[in-house]
């Protein structure tokens, strides 16, 4: 049962562990609704339009510069505000073009933003540019605020499972006293008796904890997949399967282990002593 | 006295007892013709001369009808450029009343669209309003949001510069509108002069149309008068002709009766001026500028029987006899004025007229450069001597026969 417990408990941390790691907290929220418009004169053909946007793509902060022409950004402009369409009458279609710029969600900070926008602004082909000044910093706070939050829970839920095994550790070594006595008797040490112990929850917790990742991973795979707005928040599920991902499961796996060795060090002295 | 001439006195004497014996009616019978004739010859000139009067009076109508002909010419042509500038301006009227109304028409259609954009723009504000405040747009999506909101008040510009354009378009249509109005309200005052000079010009034309019927009907009447007396004159001058036979009769049978009587020698009276005795000179120094003959007055049109030649000289001037002779008549005849003839024999006669004092009387006998009269004294230091030369009734050309200078 203990056993099943701690795979369901590393499914559920592996599940959030990647979940975390793939989103960067809400960074990629963040990312997937933020955009810089770059308002383009009346005036500027499709042609150099697309050609800004295409340098515009090329910095690195950011991830997509799509242009819109001015039929797309009307349309869209009716979208929003339906009915005003009949309004307009023979006067025709008064919206300029304009490209949207999205950043990286690892990018997407001020600095970043700062560095984009002083760019564009000294274009002539631009006229204006809405980067929401009014509310950046504080989705950029909410965002950073957000993302502690969540890695908070995460490392409450680790040390949750820290303290859950060193109780689960001392109340076993109190169980087995009476082992251990009969052994330390026939001149086996106690110390050694903790490492041994020490390791094998060690390798448990390894492979508990590999098991539980890569539960959780394929979890998250299938969540990704079938349901497409976590896609947005937490990012591709082929990202998964990036080296970066996998070497950052290995090792929360080893740190799973490490912490499950300390849980049972920790919890036979606590044992031996007599402390709770 | 002397024998002889005793003789020939009782002789004479002998002659007309005798005479007188065979012919007794014969010396109150000249008596008669002569006075006749003077009478006759009185009655020929006043004749002529109110013969003179009617032509003179004649040509003034003639002069009058073609000034009143030129004045109805000159009134039409002015009528005719009147009606040529009354029509131009009905056209350009026309065309102002038809900008007038096309600008009427846009400025109609330009309240209508103010009318139409204003609505428009005060909906989309209503719209822009409530999609304020009730976030339209997706609340996820903070950018598209934003830029949403942006394009709105692209929006609410544009048709606020939509209402701004047709509200200026529409001040400039109202402003060409009354520009307009302006200029038809002058048009159509320059009309109404214009209208007003026709009318006048109209009847200015009308009253002249009048005054040359009036003319016509005086230029007839004058004629038909002129055709009256011109057939009076004939009638008389062949009344005259035959008293002048008649007188020449009587010098044939004096000149006879003087044959028999006396030396019995032959007394040829002159038929032409060139073989007159003593010759012809002239009557006084000047110009001829009125010649003899049908003349044609170009600028009356008219042909004019001048039976004698008009001479210009100076005011005042002596006028002196042609030739020798005996002055047959003195006095006034109407046209020409003071009047004298030289009757200078063979039936051979020099009329003088225009005069202005004679210096003879009737029945004084002249010879060739005796002053007979004087010219009047006038202003401009001219004045016009009518001379006349009759030969056998007929009146010839004086400068064929005086040398006058032409």
């Amino acid at each position: 049962m203990e056993t099943i417990g701690r795979f369901l408990f590393f499914c559920l941390l592996g599940f959030a562990f990647l979940s975390l790691l793939l989103s960067g907290g809400a960074s990629r929220f963040l990312a997937e609704r933020y955009a810089v418009t770059a308002v383009l004169r009346a005036d500027v053909p499709p042609a150099e339009a697309a050609g800004l946007a295409r340098k515009v793509a090329a910095l690195p902060p950011v991830r997509s510069a799509a242009f819109r022409d001015p039929e797309a950004a009307w349309k869209e402009f009716l979208r929003a505000y339906p009915g005003l369409d009949a309004l307009r009458g023979a006067d025709g279609n008064p919206m300029p073009g304009y490209i949207e710029i999205r950043f990286r969600p690892d990018r997407l900070t001020g600095s970043d933003v700062d560095v984009v926008t002083s760019a564009l602004r000294t274009v002539p082909l631009v006229e204006r540019i809405l980067a929401g000044e009014e509310w950046l910093p504080r989705l950029l706070r909410a965002g950073r605020l957000a993302s502690r939050v969540a890695w908070g829970i995460f490392g409450a839920f680790l040390a949750g499972f820290f303290v859950v095994g060193r109780l689960q550790e001392r109340a076993r070594a109190v169980a087995l006293a009476g082992d251990f006595a009969f052994l330390a008797e026939r001149g086996v040490p106690a110390g050694r008796l903790a490492f041994l112990r020490a390791a094998a929850a060690a390798v448990s917790g390894l492979l508990l904890a590999a098991a539980g990742t890569a539960a959780g991973g394929g979890a998250l795979f299938l969540s990704l997949r079938n349901v497409p707005f976590l896609e947005g928040v937490i990012g591709p599920p082929s990202d998964l399967l990036l080296p970066r991902t996998v070497a950052a499961a290995v090792l929360f796996s080893c740190g799973a282990a490490l912490l499950s060795a300390a849980a049972s060090l920790l919890g036979s002295r606590a044992a031996r002593t007599g402390r709770k | 006295m002397i024998p002889g001439t005793r003789r020939i006195l009782y002789a004479l004497l002998a002659a007309s007892v005798s005479l007188c014996v065979l012919f007794p009616a014969a010396a109150p019978g000249a008596r008669d013709v002569a006075v006749e004739l003077r009478k006759e010859r009185g009655r020929l000139l006043e004749m002529k001369a109110r013969e003179e009067k009617t032509a003179q009076e004649l040509t003034e109508a003639l002069r009058k009808e073609k000034r009143s002909k030129g004045r109805v010419g000159e009134l039409q042509e002015r009528l005719k450029r009147q009606r040529i500038l009354l029509s131009g301006i009905d056209r350009k009227v026309s065309a102002l009343n038809d900008r007038l109304e096309e600008a009427e028409k846009a400025v109609r259609a330009l309240e209508a669209a103010h009318g139409q954009a204003r609505t428009d723009l005060q909906r989309a504000e209503v719209v822009a309003f409530a999609g304020q405040r009730a976030g339209a747009g997706d609340p996820w999506r903070p950018s598209a949001r934003e830029r949403e909101r942006h394009f709105m008040r692209v929006y609410l510009a544009a048709d606020a510069e939509g209402v701004a354009r047709i509200t200026r378009a529409r001040e400039r249509k109202e402003a060409e509108l009354s520009g307009l109005e302006r200029q038809v309200a002058v048009t159509e005052r320059k009309r109404t002069i214009e209208k007003k000079v026709g009318d006048t010009l109209l009847s200015s034309q009308e009253a002249e149309r009048r005054r040359l019927a009036d003319i016509e009907r005086e230029k007839k009447r004058k004629e038909k008068e002129l055709k009256s007396l011109r057939a009076k004159i004939a009638r008389m001058e062949s009344l005259v002709s035959r008293v002048e036979r008649q007188v020449k009769e009587r010098e044939r049978r004096a000149r006879k009766a003087e044959a028999g009587s006396a030396a019995g020698e032959p007394a040829e009276a002159p038929r032409r001026f060139a073989s007159l005795s003593g010759g012809l000179s002239a009557p006084l120094a000047g110009k001829v500028v009125t010649r003899f003959g049908r003349q044609h007055d170009t600028t009356f049109d008219v042909t004019i029987e001048n039976r004698g030649v008009e001479i210009d000289s100076s005011s005042g001037a002596s006028v002196k006899s042609v030739g020798q002779g005996e002055v047959a008549f003195a006095g006034a005849v109407s046209g020409f004025g003071n009047v004298l003839i030289v009757q200078h024999g063979g039936g051979l006669f020099s009329v003088y007229g225009r005069l202005e004092t004679f210096l003879v009387k009737q029945g004084d006998a002249v010879k060739k450069g005796t002053a007979v009269g004087r010219l009047a004294e006038s202003p401009s230091g001219k004045s016009v001597l009518y001379l006349e030369l009759r030969a056998g009734g007929t009146a010839i050309d004086p400068t064929s026969v005086i040398p006058l200078d032409r």
